[in-house]
């Protein structure tokens, strides 16, 4: 299989005043193309810190970071960003969806960035929000949706410039189970349809297990990188269970 | 650029903040539009005593003795001009003098039937009408005959026609006056015409100006102090007014500076100079007002900038470049300007002519002023926006995007 990211003792050291922290202590990580990852590990493990450097949001201080095998360490903003805008689809955990904007709008927006005509913008940003179940909503605003529904446009505005590679920090972190689910099925449709290498951090081991390979931090530093078994998940949960039970339809 | 793009997010952005927009346009409001007020309304002005002066001729002026140098202050009948005196001094300079007459000046009442009327009466010479650019429309104008036989003839303008005779063309009707204590019936040989204006009064109670001979004001004529001339155009007042100043001092013998002269290119460098002052100083306000403006802008800018933090970061996220980010704030400041500045040109001229309508002068719009105050207001916009623009752009993603 094709690597696409690949991290070579990869360091980030948040200098605050006299106080340094290590938040990524020299990680060794490869992903493959169309690789399903869950990210795991304790508040301040620096899961956030090695998102954002993958995501381009932020440099590493130390280490190589090879993007489809470029250095991206030696980019410059403008490459980042646009990086950002043709690689990269990012989700967050609290949305970002830019307010007063309709979910039309809001997803037309990399494609803004990325130059298409506005006919082909909306047309692309129409046809993805139909995908993720909004077909009805195009001309809402970000606070006349749910918080599902919020996370399903921020997903469709993730996939406009059909990025291969999507990021998704605690997608489901302010969701409740159920939309969690519908929100986990979208990505791993992503991933097992239209092979998109998926990458997503999570707290709850139930949304982790929608993927096929778990790693988990500790002090800035991958304690453990395994397969997912999925013929014997680990203690039953609600989730789990309604996760397994739709997949055994 | 998204120039197309960042348009349409600026207009957004007004529209989110209605209230917010015009008070931060209210500043550029007021800057362009007193701005626009003051140039037409001083253009206005300009044109209206451009005109009143030409009515007078511009290469118009009169010599006589200058007061400061007299003994005693008191005029000798040595001092003054006699009529071969002053044609000696045409002569003297026959290119350069196209008309010197000694001042006359007089009134008198009148009564034609049952109309009064009375009379301001110029004393002229022949040629007056050439000089002075007067509209004569029926009859002639006072010639050298007249003067030289000191004829009872006058010219009288259209509505003085009209009050008296029932008729614009009034020639041949003569009309009853009294000079220096003489009474005299004058026959009307012609009909003048002037294009009212602001100094024109609204003769009600019939009162109006005249020309006669000058011969027939003989208590001014014979002690003349004042003499009035027209310079050929290819002069200006200083090289006329000094060598006729020279001229007379020699033949009458006076010492050098005794005679003085004013002249209308004087009188209107000098008005020019006064209302360009006046422009200036109103324009320098209004400069002021728009420095206030632009600062208000910037401030309204940064606050925008701070509030739409988190918008800017997600906006990186997404693959917007700086340059994308600067561009947007930039429009934004430009056309919250440039539509304070549509305002304000709208507000001004609307106020200009309404003043001017008031004052019944005619206004009349310059389409160059309204481009340059709108380019102006939005070079203004623009200036003031590069800081926030930059400081929005600079912003780094991360930090942005955890703002809260
Ligand atoms: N901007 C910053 N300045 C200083 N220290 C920071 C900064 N961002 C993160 N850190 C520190 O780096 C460490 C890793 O933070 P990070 O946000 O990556 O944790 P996380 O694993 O995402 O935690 P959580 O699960 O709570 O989101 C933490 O100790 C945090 O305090
Ligand atoms: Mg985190």
């Amino acid at each position: 299989m094709n690597e696409i990211i690949r991290l070579e003792q990869l360091k980030k050291t948040y200098r605050s005043g006299a106080i340094q922290v290590e938040a990524l202590k020299g990680i060794d990580l490869t992903v493959n193309q169309g690789e399903y990852v869950a990210i795991m590990g304790a508040s301040g493990s620096g899961k956030s810190t090695l998102m954002n450097i993958l995501g381009c949001l932020d440099r590493p201080t130390g280490g190589r970071y090879y993007l489809g095998g470029h250095d991206i360490s030696c980019q410059s903003d403008s490459q980042l960003s646009r990086i950002r805008n043709r690689m990269i689809g990012f989700v967050f955990q609290s949305f970002n969806l830019i307010p007063r904007t309709s979910a039309l709008k809001n997803v037309e927006l990399p494609m803004i960035y990325a130059r298409i005509p506005p006919r082909e913008r909306s047309r692309r940003a129409a046809a993805l929000l139909e995908k993720v179940g909004l077909g009805d909503r195009l001309e809402h605003m970000p606070n006349e949706v749910s918080g599902g529904q919020k996370q399903r446009i921020a997903i469709a505005r993730a996939l406009a410039n059909r990025p291969p590679i999507i990021l998704a920090d605690e997608p489901t972190g302010n969701l409740d189970s159920r939309s969690s689910v519908e929100i986990m099925e979208l990505f791993s449709g992503l991933n097992r349809k239209e092979g998109n290498t998926v990458i997503i951090v999570t707290h709850e081991p139930d949304i982790a297990q929608f993927t096929d390979r778990i790693i988990t931090f500790r002090d800035g530093a991958i304690i453990s990188d395994r397969k997912v078994d999925r013929d014997h998940p680990p203690a039953a949960s609600k989730v789990a269970a309604a996760a397994a039970g739709r997949e055994g339809v | 650029m998204l120039v197309l793009e960042s348009i349409k997010l600026a207009f957004s952005a007004i529209r989110i903040n209605k209230m917010r927009s015009f008070l931060t346009m209210l500043g550029i409001i007021i800057g362009i539009s007193s701005v626009i007020a003051i140039t037409s309304i001083g253009s206005s002005i300009q044109s209206v005593v451009d005109k009143q002066f030409a009515s007078i001729g511009s290469t118009y002026m009169y010599v006589y003795p200058d007061w400061y140098m007299l003994d005693d202050g008191v005029v000798s009948q040595s001092d003054l001009f006699s009529e071969d005196e002053i044609r000696g001094l045409k002569e003297a300079y026959p290119e350069m003098i196209d008309y010197a007459v000694p001042y006359g000046y007089s009134s008198s009442d009148s009564r034609v039937g049952r109309t009064q009327a009375s009379f301001s009466l110029m004393g002229v010479g022949d040629g007056y009408d050439v000089v002075s650019n007067m509209h004569i429309t029926y009859g002639r104008m006072i010639n050298e005959n007249d003067v030289k036989s000191q004829k009872p003839r006058i010219v009288i303008d259209e509505t003085a026609a009209q009050r008296l005779f029932g008729k614009t063309n009034a020639v041949g009707e003569s009309l009853p006056l009294t000079i220096d204590g003489v009474a005299n019936d004058y026959t009307v040989v012609g009909i003048y015409y002037v294009e009212p204006s602001i100094f024109t009064p609204v003769s009600t109670d019939n009162q109006f100006s005249a020309y006669i001979p000058y011969s027939l004001i003989p208590s001014m004529v014979h002690s003349c102090s004042n003499i009035e001339i027209y310079y050929a155009s290819g002069y200006d007042a200083k090289t006329a007014g000094d060598t006729i100043c020279r001229y007379l001092e020699r033949v009458k013998d006076k010492e050098e500076g005794f005679y003085t002269y004013d002249s209308v290119e004087q009188q209107q460098g000098m008005m020019n100079e006064i209302l360009g002052t006046i422009s200036l100083a109103i324009g320098a306000i209004a400069a002021i007002s728009l420095l206030v403006g632009g600062i208000g802008i910037m401030n309204i800018m940064l606050v925008s900038v701070t509030e739409r933090t988190r918008e800017i970061g997600t906006r990186k996220a997404l693959g917007a470049r700086t340059g994308d980010i600067l561009f947007q704030f930039l429009i934004e400041s430009m056309i919250i300007s440039a539509i304070g500045g549509i305002i304000g040109t709208l507000l001004g001229l609307g106020t200009a002519a309404v003043g001017m309508k008031l004052v019944g002068v005619d206004f009349a719009v310059n389409p160059l002023v309204i481009l340059l105050a709108v380019g102006f207001s939005a070079v203004v916009g623009m200036f003031f926006g590069i800081y926030p623009a930059r400081k929005a752009a600079g912003l780094d993603p991360i930090e942005a995007l955890r703002y809260e």
